[in-house]
């Protein structure tokens, strides 16, 4: 096989050069513009970032130019920032550069890890795509922060698995906590610097989706090869298909398990119980989670939760300890509070939608550890000097979004699209306002009342599946944040959100809100594409909104083979 | 001293030589075309090929009575 320069020349041009549109083409060189482009970047409307993508790859031909001072902050203090700290992460959170070695083997052996993480890079490409200045600083920031947490999973992971350890039980294997990723960490504070806790699906499932989506296509498939129906979450799906693949690592003697976010999560705890083969506790919260009378059996749930770790392990649940770490956490919480109070209140919030949404379930997700506080510190010096400069940090803003119901986690990032495509600013997001919760640690009875609510308030359980009442609390967000639109995520595999599909039309229509409605189908692209999406979207702002878009060439795209 | 200097001058040459072809990996984006053209499908085939255990012979039981 052969090939031509004609065949060379023609790739060349379908990976590095960006074809002009004819009107371009025409016109004179104006030197004076071309130098105040290259300095500042050029006005939104002129950008046309769709012209860069090659093909249906999302690759870029050229990464986007974003000005001078920008596009060297991209490169210096996000591209190779982040290369260089995902490997010096792995000797810090592995305790030497043995850790590589352990790195390098799960890379070869986890389809996860080999096949999603390297692409990280991608990840903040997609989310940070037409960010300038402050809006850039703090986002990649919060991504910094992900990546750097899912490095520590995934090295405490490898440091402690048996498979790549040729079955012999690693020192640390005894020391580490196993957990669905819908339990919180902050169960385990009271045994955090005997222990360590790490989610077991969080980053070979949930975080990967959102890096790179092909992956998880393959344990959607291995869980209904079995026989299992395909129609329940695919979320479940994925997270049992990683065992029925063999493809989870072998790092704890114990599982703890919860059925957050709905009831597909108990066949998920039951099918975990036959693979793992091991003691596990199953920690279920109530569907209607509010009702007074659960409280108190929730918390025994928490101190059953205690019990079977100190049983197991042999550790006891040390009280200082857990005051310590609910403490530390707080402090995020009351950052959380003020981010919030920007971004309902000013135009000067400097966080992109989607980075804002991850960065606030992840954490509260995993539980306090000191990168969160580390990034938390910048972003606020960021905030303070757009709040105190009155930067408007979202300038082509057209309205004010909030995203409802659980998002497509494939395309997370189609907030960033819809700013730069149409103006909509996604301002906040369901995912964002959940555990709402200030951790008491004044006495015991409070510290577990205020664990308990804060588990109670998981994703999904508090506005989605938690009973219909709190998730019309939607429109008492919808004042707060002064948002004018909803994007309504149709999760469309989810039975409780698709039973309550009329009750929002109707509630829609009483009030006379924009709403546009995204099916989606979680993980899993095939249902519904990227492309599927933007095109309801466009529908939407073309017919109902009669208007323009900023940047034309965002409008039809093909993404189908994209991370 | 003059050793020295050209020594330094030689290393700052050097590091802006790497500094350069690292940006032009980053800004043609050729770090994502490595991966997506040659990294990706060696691991897919890799993954695709892997000998994996039949977990569905794990034996299902119960040690303990629910109570």
């Amino acid at each position: 096989m052969g090939f031509s320069f004609k065949d060379i020349k023609s790739k060349y041009r379908e990976l590095f050069v960006v074809e002009k549109p004819r009107n371009e083409k025409d016109k004179a060189r104006d030197l004076k513009k071309t130098v105040h482009d290259f300095w500042y970047g050029k006005p939104h409307e002129e950008r046309r970032l769709g012209d860069l993508y090659v093909g249906n790859t999302g690759l870029y031909k050229h990464r986007e130019w974003r000005g001078f001072v920008d596009t060297m902050y991209y490169f210096n203090m996000i591209w190779l920032y982040n290369y260089g700290h995902m490997v010096s992460d792995i000797i810090k959170y592995g305790e030497g550069p043995g850790a590589l070695v352990d790195f390098l083997k799960g890379t070869m052996r986890y389809r996860w890890m080999g096949q999603t993480y390297l692409t990280a890079m991608h990840w903040f490409d997609r989310g940070l795509e037409g960010s300038r200045g402050e809006t850039l600083r703090a986002s990649a920031w919060h991504y910094r922060a992900m990546v750097s947490e899912t490095v520590r999973q995934i090295t405490r992971m490898f440091q402690c698995d048996k498979k790549i350890h040729n079955g012999e039980i690693p020192e640390k294997w005894n020391k580490t906590i196993a957990h669905n990723e819908t339990l919180s960490g902050n169960i385990f504070y009271g045994f955090r610097d005997n222990l360590d806790d790490v989610p077991l699906e969080m980053v070979p499932y949930f975080v990967s989706v959102h890096v790179n989506n092909h992956t998880v296509l393959n344990y959607i498939d291995a869980a209904q090869s079995l026989g299992l129906p395909a129609d329940p979450c695919p979320m479940c799906q994925a997270e049992y298909g990683l065992f029925v693949h063999d493809d989870y690592p072998d790092y704890s003697p114990v599982m703890l398990t919860s059925n957050e976010a709905c009831d597909g999560s108990v066949a998920t705890s039951v099918l975990q119980d036959w693979f793992l083969n091991r003691p596990l506790y199953a920690m279920p919260q109530p569907m209607r989670y509010d009702d007074p009378l659960v409280q108190k059996h929730c918390q025994k749930e928490i101190e059953g939760a205690w019990k079977f770790v100190e049983e197991q392990f042999g550790v006891k649940m040390d009280w200082d300890l857990y005051v310590k770490y609910a403490e530390s956490f707080n402090k995020l919480t009351e950052f959380e509070w003020e981010k919030w109070d920007v971004a309902a209140n000013t135009p000067s919030y400097p966080i992109t939608g989607v980075a804002q949404a991850l960065y606030r379930i992840y954490y509260s997700q995993a539980g306090d550890r000191p990168i969160w506080h580390e990034v938390d510190d910048r972003v606020r010096r960021i905030m303070n000097k757009t709040v105190g400069n009155k930067i408007e940090t979202f300038p082509k803003t057209r309205h004010r979004a909030i995203a409802w119901s659980c998002a497509p986690l494939y395309y997370s990032h189609w907030c960033t699209w819809a700013y730069n495509c149409w103006g909509i600013n996604c301002v906040i997001n369901m995912d964002s306002l959940m555990f709402d919760q200030y951790l008491r640690t004044d006495t015991y009875e409070h510290a577990l009342e205020d664990l308990s609510w804060f588990n109670e308030k998981a994703p999904m359980r508090a506005m989605a599946v938690g009973g219909h009442e709190h998730i019309l609390s939607l429109f008492d967000y919808m004042e707060r944040f002064n948002c004018d639109m909803v994007i309504m995520y149709d999760q469309l595999q989810c039975k409780g959100m698709q039973g309550i599909h009329g009750i929002f039309e109707d509630e829609f229509r009483k009030r006379n809100i924009h709403a546009i409605w995204v099916p989606h189908a979680l993980p899993d692209k095939r249902t519904v594409s990227r492309a599927e999406i933007r095109g309801i979207i466009n529908d939407y702002m073309t017919t109902v909104m009669r208007e323009e878009p900023l940047d034309p060439s965002l409008l039809d795209f093909d993404d189908s083979m994209s991370w | 001293m003059k050793i020295l200097c050209k020594f330094f001058f030689k290393l700052l040459k050097l590091a802006a030589i790497i500094y350069g072809i690292l940006f032009i990996v980053f800004y043609y984006d050729l770090d994502g075309k490595f991966l997506y053209y040659i990294w990706e499908p060696f691991m897919v085939k890799r993954f695709d090929n892997m000998k994996r255990a039949d977990t569905t012979t794990t034996p299902y039981s119960m040690t303990e009575n629910v109570e």
